[in-house]
Parts: C-alpha cells; sequence; structure tokens
C-alpha cells in the first residue's frame, strides 16, 4: 500500500515536472541532438555533445536566434541504429525541435536521417560519414567530410605531398575504415600511388601484431591505416615497437589528444586528415579550441568541433529562415555559406559538405598545422 | 635496448618462413593473453556449471587498477599483486552475492546474472573512469627485446612469461597441494568430498579468488600492450574466453590452455591469410564451429 502512494507520487511529480518544462519550452527555439553518451562510442558523443552545448551557449549569450533562446535536447543513441529511430520520433513528435543533429556515428545517423526526412523536419549530420545518410532526401545535410573524399584527400597526401609510392592499407572494418580505403584506392593511381597490400581488423581488436608482422616483411614506403583513436593508438605503437619506422598516414578518427596519450612518442610524426587546424589563425576557429577548452577541460578534438559547427549551422539557417518552418529553414540551409570553426559550410545539390581538407601531424605531444588540401575536384562530393 | 635474448641474424627478412615464425610467436603470445582469461572462466565452470560472463568485466577492473596503481607507485612490480589481489576478492564478493544465493536454480538463472552483472561492470567502469579509456603515464615494458631476429616489446614477452609462470603454479597448487587435492575432489564429486570434510563452499571462494585474480593480471598485461584501458576491453575476452572453454572441453583445465594456444596461433595466421574474407573475431567461432563438429565434446572431455 505503501509503496503504491510513492508511485503515485513520483509519478505525480514526474507529470508536473513534464508540464513546467512543456510551459518553458514555448519561448525557446528547440534542437535535437542525439550522440552516443554510453557503450563503446561514449567518448566521441561526449566530446560532440560539449561542443554543441558551447555552440548553443554562445549563441544564447549573444541574443539567440529570432529573439528566442536556443535549447538543446539531447538523447543517448548509444551509437545503435536501434535506438536512433525512437528517439529521432521522440525529437520530432514530443520535442518539437526545429532542426535535428546527430552527434552520432553512421549506423544511427543513417537510422534517423530517413525518419527526419519523412517528417520533412531538417537535419545535419555532424561527422558521421556514410554516403547513404544525406540520400535519405533534401532535408538532410552533412556538415563533415564523406569518406570517400577524406580517402581521396589521404592520397594527395601520401603520394603528392609526401611523395611516397609503395603503400600498405590497414583498414577499419566498418563503413568509416572501408570507404575512407576506397576513397584512397580511387584516387591512388592519379598520384602515382602502388597499394601492395591491404589487411582488415575489427572495431574491438586492440592487438595487431600479426598484422604488425606483415607489414613489416611488406617494406612499404607509408601506411595508409583507418582507425578510430582506441584503434590507431594501440596500431600505430605496436608498429613502432616491431621497427617499422615508414610514415602513417591516418585520418579524423585519429583527431583526439586521446591518440597521443596511447601511442605515446610512436605518435610522433603521424600525419592525418581531418577537418580541424588547430594552429589556425582563423578567429572563428581559434576562439573555439580556447572555448572548448576552457567548458570541457580537455583538449578539443575534430567530433566537438563538427558538433559545434553542425549547432551553428543550424542557429544560422533559422536566422536566415526568419521563422522555424521547416521547409524554410531547409531552403536557408540548402544556400548558406558560413564560416565556423572547421572552415566555410557550404552545401552541393546533395546536402554535402564542400570545404578544404586540414591535414595536421603530431610533433611535441600535439597536433600541429602540416597543410592544407583544397583542390575541388579532388574533394569533390557526390551530387546525387 | 637489451639483447639478452639475442640469437644470430642470419635470415633474409623476405623468406616466408620468418614471416611465419613471427606470426607463431605472435598467436603463442595472444595465446597467452587468452589462457589466462580462460582458465578462470573454466575453474568456475568446472566447479559451478556456471558460465561467468562478469569475468571479463574483473579482466577489465584488472587492468583499470594495475594502470592506476602503476600511475600513482611508479611500480608495476607493487601494483600487479595488490591489484590480483583485490580483484581476487571481488571475484569472491560476486561469487557471495551474485551467485551463492541462485545455485539452486537452473544454470540459465547465473547466466541471465552474470550478464546483467557484466554490463553494469562496463557501465559502472564508463561513470567512475570516465568514457575515454586511460593510458599508462609512462608505460613500463615497452623497451624491446630481440628474440631470434624478431623484435619484440618487453611487455609481449612479459605476458608469455607471467601467464606460464602463474598457469604452471596453478597446475602445481592443484596436483600438489591439500588444498588443491580438496579443490579438484569437489569439482569431480561435492557430496564425496564434502563427506570427507571438504568446505565446498570455501573451495567455491578460493576458486573465484584465484580464477579472478589471473583475469586481473591478464587484464594488465593487455592494456600494457594496447596501453589503453577502456570501459568496455572485456567485450572481446567475455565471449572469446567462452568459445576457449566450449572447445577445450567444458571445464577441462588443460582443454582450456591448449585451445587457448591455438586460438591464439590460428588468429594470427587467419588474420593475414583470410582476413579479406573473415573477421578476426569471427575465426574463434568457425574454429569452434569445424572443432564441434568432428569432435562435439570439445578438445578434450569436459567433466
Amino acid at each position: 500500500m505503501k509503496r503504491s502512494w510513492i508511485i503515485i507520487g513520483i509519478s505525480m511529480s514526474l507529470i508536473l515536472g513534464g508540464m513546467l518544462s512543456a510551459s518553458m519550452a514555448a519561448d525557446t527555439i528547440k534542437i535535437g541532438f542525439h550522440a552516443p553518451q554510453t557503450g563503446f562510442a561514449a567518448s566521441d558523443g561526449k566530446s560532440a555533445t560539449i561542443g554543441a552545448e558551447l555552440a548553443v551557449e554562445q549563441i544564447n549569450a549573444a541574443g539567440g536566434v529570432l529573439d528566442k533562446k536556443l535549447e538543446l535536447v539531447v538523447y543517448d543513441d548509444q551509437a545503435k541504429p536501434a535506438q536512433a529511430i525512437p528517439i529521432a520520433n521522440k525529437l520530432i513528435g514530443q520535442d518539437k525541435v526545429a532542426v535535428g543533429i546527430s552527434g552520432s556515428y553512421s549506423g544511427a545517423t543513417r537510422s534517423a536521417a530517413g525518419v527526419f526526412q519523412e517528417a520533412e523536419i531538417p537535419y545535419i549530420a555532424a561527422y558521421a560519414i556514410h554516403p547513404d545518410i544525406t540520400r535519405a532526401g533534401n532535408y538532410v545535410f552533412r556538415t563533415s567530410f564523406l569518406g570517400e573524399v577524406e580517402g581521396r584527400a589521404g592520397a594527395k597526401l601520401v603520394g603528392d605531398l609526401l611523395k611516397k609510392k609503395k603503400v600498405v592499407i590497414i583498414t577499419l572494418q566498418n563503413d568509416f575504415g572501408k570507404s575512407l580505403a576506397a576513397g584512397f584506392k580511387n584516387a591512388a593511381k592519379k598520384f602515382g600511388v602502388t597499394v601492395i597490400n591491404e589487411y582488415q581488423y575489427s572495431i574491438k581488436d586492440r592487438q595487431f601484431g600479426a598484422i604488425v608482422a606483415k607489414v613489416k616483411a611488406d617494406k612499404p614506403e607509408a601506411i595508409y591505416a583507418s582507425g578510430y583513436f582506441f584503434t590507431a593508438g594501440p596500431l600505430v605503437s605496436q608498429l613502432r615497437a616491431a621497427g617499422v619506422t615508414v610514415p602513417v598516414i591516418g585520418q579524423e578518427g585519429y583527431d583526439s589528444q586521446n591518440f597521443i596519450e596511447i601511442a605515446g612518442k610512436a605518435s610522433e610524426g603521424v600525419i592525418i586528415t581531418t577537418s580541424l587546424d588547430r594552429d589556425s589563425k582563423v578567429p572563428e576557429t581559434r576562439d573555439f579550441i580556447t572555448a572548448f577548452e576552457k567548458k570541457a577541460g580537455f583538449k578539443v578534438d575534430m567530433v566537438a568541433a563538427s558538433g559545434h559547427t553542425a549547432v551553428k549551422v543550424a542557429a544560422a539557417a533559422i536566422a536566415k529562415a526568419g521563422s522555424t518552418d521547416p521547409a524554410k529553414i531547409r531552403d536557408a540551409l540548402a544556400a548558406i555559406k558560413l564560416q565556423v570553426s572547421t572552415g566555410t559550410i557550404q552545401f552541393n545539390a546533395l546536402g554535402e559538405v564542400m570545404k578544404a581538407v586540414q591535414v595536421q601531424v603530431v610533433k611535441d605531444g600535439n597536433w600541429h598545422h602540416f597543410a592544407v588540401i583544397d583542390d575541388p575536384d579532388l574533394l569533390k562530393p557526390p551530387a546525387r | 635496448m637489451t639483447h639478452r635474448w639475442r640469437a644470430v641474424q642470419t635470415y633474409p627478412e623476405t623468406i616466408y618462413s620468418m614471416l611465419w615464425f613471427e606470426l607463431l610467436i605472435q598467436g603463442i603470445i595472444h595465446g597467452s593473453m587468452y589462457a589466462i582469461i580462460a582458465v578462470g572462466l573454466s575453474l568456475v565452470y568446472g566447479l559451478l556449471r556456471i558460465l561467468h560472463v562478469a569475468h571479463a568485466g574483473l579482466f577489465t577492473l584488472g587492468g583499470y587498477l594495475g594502470l592506476l596503481l602503476t600511475n600513482a607507485t611508479g611500480s608495476l612490480i607493487l601494483a600487479t599483486p595488490v591489484a590480483a589481489a583485490v580483484v581476487g576478492v571481488i571475484g569472491m564478493i560476486i561469487y557471495r552475492v551474485c551467485y551463492h544465493p541462485i545455485l539452486d536454480q537452473p544454470p540459465y538463472v547465473a547466466l541471465i546474472a552474470s550478464i546483467g552483472l557484466f554490463i553494469a561492470m562496463e557501465e559502472i567502469y564508463r561513470l567512475i573512469f570516465g568514457p575515454y579509456g586511460l593510458s599508462y603515464a609512462r608505460p613500463p615494458l615497452q623497451f624491446q627485446v630481440q628474440f631470434f631476429g624478431i623484435q619484440l616489446r618487453a611487455a609481449e614477452v612479459g605476458m608469455v612469461v607471467v601467464s606460464t609462470v602463474l598457469l604452471t603454479a596453478l597446475s602445481y597448487l592443484s596436483q600438489k597441494t591439500r588444498l588443491g587435492i580438496a579443490w579438484r575432489a569437489t569439482v569431480d564429486d561435492p557430496q564425496m568430498a564434502a563427506s570427507f570434510g571438504i568446505d565446498a563452499v570455501r573451495v567455491r571462494y578460493l576458486n573465484f579468488f584465484i580464477g579472478s585474480a589471473l583475469a586481473a593480471v591478464g587484464g594488465i598485461y593487455v592494456s600494457l600492450l594496447s596501453n589503453l584501458v577502456e570501459p568496455t576491453m572485456g567485450g572481446v575476452p567475455s565471449y572469446k574466453a567462452l568459445a576457449i572453454i566450449v572447445l577445450g572441453g567444458l571445464g577441462n583445465l588443460k582443454g582450456t590452455l591448449i585451445a587457448a594456444l591455438l586460438l591464439g596461433i590460428v588468429e594470427a595466421f587467419g588474420t593475414i591469410y583470410i582476413g579479406q574474407w573473415l573477421d578476426r573475431d569471427a575465426i574463434a567461432f568457425a574454429l569452434l564451429i569445424v572443432i564441434l563438429m568432428i569432435r562435439p565434446q570439445g578438445l578434450f572431455a569436459g567433466r
């Protein structure tokens, strides 16, 4: 008996709480955000969420959008497609967000993209790389590179900038790794690069002894290895420990201070393609890096910048549309040209971003500027 | 750096036998890692018929404690036994709190409890230690060692040495000491052992202590190899160790060790020669299916 009263009490307070937040919601503009807060991808999700929260704080401090404050509605999708669909429905149906943003991986983002397209609510993928995401329809945009595009930039980096011609590819067996490898191989010939071997590993692998032994026997001039900091850190340190000294080329998955902490000295000289320039002179990027590190208490990374970018783009589109009408926001997004922390954002017909690729290198335990690849032909995303 | 294992370097590196030898060594390193994890699981199954999935959570905890203690004291030699002992005690607590009350239930009840506990442990680690994973401030055992012309890291050699020493000690303990004989008697026939005055509950505590402490040591050495301890690092061992104990004949310790080494070696070669078609983690289960088709009882008959 007593217990049932407690339950009634709790549910009453929940309902009241819900009504309270609903009544407060009237004078804010909501932006939906789903990212992994738990599970294997929680570290990336956390960075992306802090980046997005920072953008909301900055926008609100500057007076908000359309004279209203922005409100970020965050859900944990555990980077799982099955979680993303109910979350997308909740963001649209219950929270009535003006724009949805994915701070998640490709699987979850693909699922949610379909739901947002169906409801005709604008949706932005902050750093998910799968090509099918924007193909969900005309309401879906992406502010980061396609894996394919970044892979092509990797081939230019290896063959043209570093002048290395014999390459071994080590591919992470998921859509991220595979599309990077595909892009790299497509552009390899153009830069005179021969791929002498390719090996694959799963996202759970941390021990690469066998692959390292084989790479050593292959004697490549450079290694193009896709992965995230938690796979690339062990991989690079194991390569160096086994005496492999040739350049290791990575991509935005490496882009975290954690990579340098894990690989230690072995990380020195590792070069990656990414979307954040640590040594940038651009005020938007400089200010973001300073503000993020102050807010988060740890060093900035690519996913943080991507979360930040997506919110800034969404807010600018709402402001330009002059209303929260989804169709007007969509049109504003399609026509946007905005300088943000990860470069100048503008979209092609498919909603894919067109911007320069930043090349960073590890020097003295930090990421630093190495080069910029700004070759519109090479970096051209598919338009359909 | 040091050349204690240095041998004459006569092989030209392009010869395939050299690569095969290197893959074999990598296989043995991985096999030792699997062995030290799977033995605890095998011990628990042998005694209680429980598939102790949460064992992999203790492996992760070992990694965390070893890393935190090493970072705090600067001494891996000090950190390893302390971490192993703490994790051993936590293993005993898990038995008391989680398994002891449901021993009279069907085995799947304990299995479900164990899976639930494992997921809870992963999320607790994430809450306490953060989602990013931790790294050693100055990772120990990273210097290089020459072994018959192969360049290895000391941590890799350490993995094999520590695993061999501990498992030999365990074998000695179970064969030659009163305690070990009591333990084996309880595994064979709990009622008969009890009638000879052996305290079955004490045997179970001992069992969990040893198994968990071994898993902790495994966790520490694995984290030395990757310089990374993360909440989910028990994920792969959790199911691979299950495959290993099934392969070895459930509850059979000798079988478990051989299956662990076999899997390590097959994976090392498989990653290179069939990795394009078959994920490394799938190799374990492909091997499991093939062997169970030929020998349904596992490599060695179980208990």
